[in-house]
C-alpha cells in the first residue's frame, strides 16, 4: 500500500509541473532557438556572431558596456561593504529609517533611475547648481558616461547593500573579538577577518551588479540614444536598422556573457537573487 | 566597547551622503510635479495641474499596468506555487535543472527574451497586438522569485514529516496540498506576491519590444514622457509611480525587516 | 595540586602572570540589563581562577571586563600588576583570550591563526615560525599546521585556539567556557591536559564554566556567582564542604537540606534526628548534609532516621537512592556499601559527619 501512494504522488508530481513545463517551452526555449537560428540568418549568415566580436563599431560598445560594468561593480561593492557593515553593526536613532531609504530604489525601473540622474546631473539639476554656486561653471553630466554611470550605481547600491547586511549578520562578533585579544588593530581587523568573512557575500552581489549592469537598458534609453552601450545598440539594430539577425546575435552573446556572471555568483554563495533593471 | 572615534563619524558621513543621493532626487521630482514651473522653482507655486494633466491623458497606462501585474500575479501563483512544491519534494539532477532554466529569463537581458518572443509569436497579430503578449514576458521575469519565495518557506518546514504524518490519518494528495501544503507557505506566497506585482508594475526592457501603441504600459508612457513633455509633467507622472509603488515598497521591508537587521551588540 | 611531567613542555612555558584586581566592577547593559553588581576581585599572579555559575550569572560579563571588551560601568576599575588598565582596550591589554566557539580564522591554516598574535606585534617570519613550532609541539599539534580549520575536529581545534592564544606570550589567559562545545568523553580527557597545562604555564589564568566538577577539578580558587553576584569565593574544598549560602550548597553538588526543631546537640525533625554543628542558642533551623555522608545503619549500631525507599538506581561503584523520610522532599543518599536496595524497602541511615546548620531565615 505504502508503494502505491508513492507511485501515486509521483504522478502527481509530474503533473504539478506540466504549467510550468508548457509555458517555458511554449514562450522560452522555443522562442529563443528560433532567435539564435535568425541570428545565423541574416546577410552575413552565421558569420554574425563573430561579427559581435570583430566588427569595431560592435567591439567598442561591447568594451565600453565591459568598462561600466566593471566600474560600476567595484564602485559599489566599496560604497556598500562601507555602509552595510557600518549600518549593521551600529545602533542608532533613526538607522531603520536610513535603511529603508538606502532599499527604497530597489524597485525603480531604469527609466525612473534615469530620471533621477536627470536631476541631480541634468541642464536643472542639483549639482550644476552646486558648481555653479561653487565655481560658477555649471556642471552637466547626465546625457553622458558619467551619468550613465552615476545611475547604474544608483540602482546598485540598494541592492549590494541588503546582500551585504545580510551577510555581516551572519558573521560571529567573536572571531573579531579573537584578533583584538590577539593585538589587531581596527584596520587589521577589517583586513583580515572582516572582509575574508564577506568575501562569498561580496562575490556573489559583485556578479549580480555585473550581470545587472552589463544588461540593463532603461536608463541609457532615458538619458540619451547617444550612448554607446550594448543593450541600445541593440535596440537601434533591431528598430531603427531592422537588422533583426544582428539584433539577434548580440543578445545571445550579451545573454551568455551575463548568464556566465550569475552562475559564478550562484556557485561562489547561497540561493538569494536580486531583480535586475 | 564601541569607541566613538574617527572612523566612526567618517562612516555615518558617508552613509548620509550616501542616503542623500538616493532619495534627494525623489523628493525633487516629486516636488517638481508639484511645482507650476519647474525652470523657476517653488517661488512659482504648487499646483495639481499636472496631475490632472497626467491622470487624463495617461491614466489608461495606469490602468493597464495594473492589470498587468494582477494578471501576472495570478499566473505566477498558478504556475509558480506548485512549482515550488515539487522542487521542494524532490531533489536531484532534473529539479536542479528546472531552477536553472527558470532563473534564465532574469539572467539574461530582458531585450533577449523579447526578440526571442518577437521572432516566435510576431506573425501571429491578435496575439502580438494584445496586451497578453506583455503578461507573456512579465510572467517569464517575475516566475522565478515566486517560486524560489515560496520555495524558501517550503524548505525550512518539515514538509516530509508533515505529509507522512496526514498520509497515516488517511489524507488524499488533494486534501493534503490544499489543506496543509498550501496554509503553510502562506508567507511565502505573500512575500512572493508582492515581490511579483512590484516588478511586472515596474518592468521595462522587455515591455518597450512588447508593447504597442496600443498597449503601453506605465514605465512605457514614462519613458516617452521624459523624452518629449515638460519636465512637470514627467515629474508629475514619475510621482503617479511613486504613489503606487513606494506603499508596496513599505509593505515589502515592514515585512523582511526583523530577519534582516541585526542588533550588533555584543553579548 | 602538584603539576605533571614536563615531557615536551620544554622552554615554552614558565610565563610570568599578572596580579588581576577588579574594584567595584558592575556592567549595565544599553538595553538596561544589570549583567553584575558591582563586584570586588583579585586573583593572584600564577593563579588559577574559576568563575562558577549558571547561565545568565555574570560570569562571562565579569571574564569579559577583566579581557577588556566591555567596559565596566562608571566607578570600576581593572588592575593588572597595579597599573590601571581600564581604559585600555584588548587590542592592548596582551590577554590571551580562548572562545566557547574558538573563534579561528576560517581563512587561514592552523600555523596561520597560532603565528597570527605574532605576525600583529611585528616579529619577523623565523622568529615567528620558531616560535609556531614552539606552540605546535606544545599542544601535540605539529601534524596538523598546514591543515585548515573546517578540516580539525573539535579536540583538535581547541588545542589550536589555546596555542594561538599563548603565542604572543600574554600576561593574563582568559578561557570562556572552553569544553561546553565538546562530548562528554572528551571534555574529561582534555579536562586533564588542560590541568597539566595551567600548572606548568605559571600564568594567570581566569577560566569561566556553569559545570562544577571542571570547576573544583581545574581551579585553584573558585568564584561561585549568582544573579550578578558573587555568592562565595573559596578554594575548591571550602566550596563544597563549607557552602556560605544556600545556592552555593544546592549548586555544587547534591545537597539535602532538612527543617527542624534543634535541641541536645541535634535537628529533629519528622523522620528522625540529625546530629549538628553549633546546635547553640538556634531554636528552628535547616540543617545541610552531603549524600556520601550518610550511610546504611549497620546492626548494633543507633541510627539517625529512616524511611521507604522511593527511587534506587544501581551505579556500580555505588548505590544513589532517594528516601521519603516524611518530608516534602526526598534525602538522597549515595551508598557504597553493596546491598541491593530496593524501592519499596524501608532502610536506617546514619550520618557519619554533623550536618551543617544554615540560619532559618535563608
Amino acid at each position: 500500500m505504502f508503494n502505491t501512494l508513492l507511485r501515486d504522488d509521483r504522478l502527481w508530481l509530474v503533473a504539478l509541473l506540466a504549467p510550468v513545463a508548457i509555458f517555458f517551452i511554449a514562450f522560452f526555449l522555443l522562442p529563443l532557438g528560433r532567435l539564435f537560428l535568425i541570428g545565423g540568418s541574416g546577410e552575413l549568415g552565421w558569420g554574425a556572431y563573430v561579427a559581435a566580436f570583430t566588427d569595431p563599431y560592435y567591439i567598442r560598445s561591447l568594451v565600453a558596456t565591459l568598462m561600466l560594468s566593471v566600474s560600476v561593480t567595484v564602485v559599489t561593492l566599496v560604497i556598500s561593504g562601507f555602509v552595510g557593515v557600518f549600518l549593521q553593526r551600529n545602533q542608532f536613532s533613526g538607522r531603520a529609517l536610513l535603511t529603508a531609504m538606502l532599499t527604497l530604489p530597489l524597485a525603480f525601473p531604469g527609466v525612473v533611475v534615469g530620471f533621477m540622474v536627470i536631476m541631480l546631473a541634468g541642464r536643472q539639476g542639483l549639482i550644476p547648481d552646486v558648481t555653479e554656486a561653487l565655481t560658477g561653471e555649471r556642471l552637466v553630466f547626465a546625457y553622458s558616461m558619467a551619468g550613465l554611470f552615476m545611475g547604474y550605481v544608483y540602482f546598485s547600491i540598494p541592492r549590494t547593500i541588503l546582500t551585504v547586511m545580510a551577510a555581516a549578520e551572519k558573521l560571529d562578533p567573536r572571531v573579531e573579538e579573537a584578533a583584538r585579544s590577539l593585538g589587531a588593530g581596527q584596520w587589521r581587523v577589517v583586513r583580515d577577518v572582516l572582509v575574508p568573512g564577506l568575501k562569498p557575500a561580496l562575490l556573489s552581489a559583485g556578479a549580480i551588479c555585473f550581470a545587472t549592469a552589463m544588461g540593463a537598458f532603461g536608463t541609457a534609453f532615458t538619458l540619451a540614444t547617444r550612448i554607446n552601450v550594448l543593450p541600445m545598440v541593440i535596440y537601434t539594430e533591431f528598430t531603427l536598422q531592422a537588422n533583426i539577425a544582428m539584433a539577434a546575435a548580440l543578445s545571445f552573446v550579451l545573454g551568455a556573457i551575463t548568464w556566465v556572471a550569475l552562475l559564478l555568483a550562484r556557485t561562489s554563495a547561497g540561493r538569494t537573487v536580486a531583480a535586475a533593471g | 566597547m564601541r569607541k566613538r572615534g574617527l572612523a566612526y563619524w567618517f562612516l555615518l558621513a558617508l552613509t548620509l551622503l550616501v542616503s542623500a543621493f538616493l532619495i534627494v532626487p525623489v523628493g525633487m521630482s516629486i516636488l517638481a510635479g508639484l511645482t507650476v514651473n519647474y525652470f523657476i522653482g517653488v517661488e512659482s507655486g504648487l499646483t495639481l495641474q499636472w496631475l490632472a494633466q497626467v491622470w487624463s491623458d495617461h491614466r489608461h497606462t495606469v490602468f493597464l499596468s495594473l492589470k498587468i501585474a494582477l494578471a501576472c500575479l495570478f499566473c505566477t501563483l498558478l504556475i509558480g506555487v506548485p512549482t515550488a512544491y515539487v522542487l521542494a519534494r524532490r531533489q536531484n539532477a532534473f529539479t536542479r535543472a528546472l531552477e536553472e532554466l527558470l532563473v534564465m529569463p532574469v539572467a539574461i537581458p530582458g531585450l533577449a527574451t523579447a526578440l526571442a518572443l518577437i521572432v516566435m509569436y510576431g506573425g501571429m497579430g491578435d496575439f502580438r497586438r494584445s496586451w497578453s503578449f506583455i503578461l507573456v514576458g512579465h510572467v517569464l521575469f517575475t516566475l522565478p522569485f515566486m517560486v524560489r519565495s515560496v520555495l524558501a518557506v517550503l524548505s525550512s518546514i518539515d514538509l516530509k514529516t508533515f505529509e507522512e504524518g496526514a498520509r497515516s490519518l488517511g489524507a488524499s494528495f488533494t486534501q493534503r496540498f490544499f489543506g496543509i501544503v498550501l496554509p503553510n507557505c502562506r508567507s511565502g506566497i505573500l512575500a512572493g506576491s508582492l515581490m511579483v506585482v512590484t516588478l511586472s508594475l515596474g518592468e521595462f526592457n522587455m515591455t518597450l519590444l512588447l508593447h504597442t501603441p496600443l498597449t503601453p504600459t506605465l514605465p512605457v508612457g514614462l519613458a516617452d514622457a521624459y523624452a518629449s513633455l515638460r519636465m512637470e509633467v514627467g515629474s508629475a507622472y514619475t510621482l503617479v509611480f511613486f504613489i503606487i509603488i513606494i506603499p508596496l515598497l513599505v509593505v515589502m521591508q515592514w515585512a523582511a525587516a526583523p530577519a534582516r537587521i541585526g542588533t550588533g551588540q555584543s553579548r | 595540586m602538584g603539576g605533571g611531567t614536563r615531557q615536551n613542555w620544554n622552554g615554552a612555558i614558565k610565563m610570568s602572570g599578572a596580579a588581576i584586581r577588579l574594584v567595584c566592577c558592575g556592567k549595565t547593559f544599553a538595553d538596561g540589563t544589570r549583567a553584575l553588581e558591582p563586584v570586588n576581585l583579585e586573583f593572584d599572579s600564577g593563579e588559577t581562577v574559576v568563575l562558577l555559575g549558571p547561565s545568565g550569572c555574570g560570569k562571562t560579563t565579569t571574564l569579559r571586563i577583566v579581557a577588556g571588551l566591555e567596559l565596566p560601568d562608571p566607578g570600576g576599575c581593572v588592575t593588572f600588576d597595579g597599573i590601571d588598565v581600564t581604559a585600555v582596550p584588548i587590542e592592548r591589554r596582551n590577554v590571551g583570550m580562548v572562545f566557547q566557539s574558538y573563534a579561528l580564522f576560517p581563512n587561514m591554516t592552523v600555523a596561520q591563526n597560532v603565528a597570527y598574535g605574532l605576525k600583529v606585534r611585528g616579529l619577523s617570519v623565523s622568529e615567528r615560525e620558531l616560535r609556531t613550532r614552539e606552540l605546535l609541539t606544545m599542544m601535540q599539534i605539529e601534524p596538523l599546521a598546514d591543515r585548515h580549520i573546517d578540516q580539525l575536529s573539535g579536540g583538535q581545534r581547541q588545542r589550536v585556539a589555546l596555542a594561538r592564544a599563548l603565542a604572543p606570550r600574554p600576561r593574563v589567559l582568559l578561557l570562556d567556557e572552553p569544553l561546553t562545545a565538546l562530548d562528554a568523553r572528551l571534555r574529561d580527557t582534555l579536562r586533564v591536559e588542560i590541568n597539566r597545562l595551567l600548572r606548568s604555564l605559571g600564568i594567570t589564568t581566569v577560566y569561566v564554566t556553569h559545570d562544577q566538577s571542571e570547576a573544583m577539578a581545574l581551579g585553584d580558587r573558585v568564584v561561585v556567582m549568582d544573579h550578578g553576584r558573587v555568592a562565595q569565593i573559596g578554594t575548591p574544598r571550602q566550596i563544597y564542604e563549607a557552602p556560605a549560602t544556600r545556592f552555593v550548597a544546592e549548586f555544587i553538588g547534591t545537597m539535602n537540606v532538612v527543617r527542624g526543631e534543634i535541641h541536645d546537640g541535634a535537628l529533629h525533625f519528622v523522620g528522625g534526628k540529625l546530629p549538628v554543628v553549633n546546635g547553640g542558642s538556634v531554636r528552628q533551623g535547616e540543617a545541610m548534609f552531603r549524600p556520601e555522608d550518610l550511610q546504611l545503619a549497620e546492626d548494633g549500631q543507633p541510627p539517625h532516621f529512616g524511611g521507604r525507599i522511593l527511587v534506587s538506581l544501581y551505579q556500580g561503584d555505588h548505590t544513589r537512592i532517594e528516601i521519603d523520610v516524611g518530608n516534602n522532599r526526598p534525602i538522597v543518599a549515595r551508598i557504597a556499601q553493596r546491598r541491593d536496595l530496593k524501592p519499596g524497602e524501608h532502610v536506617h541511615l546514619m550520618l557519619s559527619m554533623p550536618a551543617i546548620l544554615t540560619p532559618s531565615n535563608e
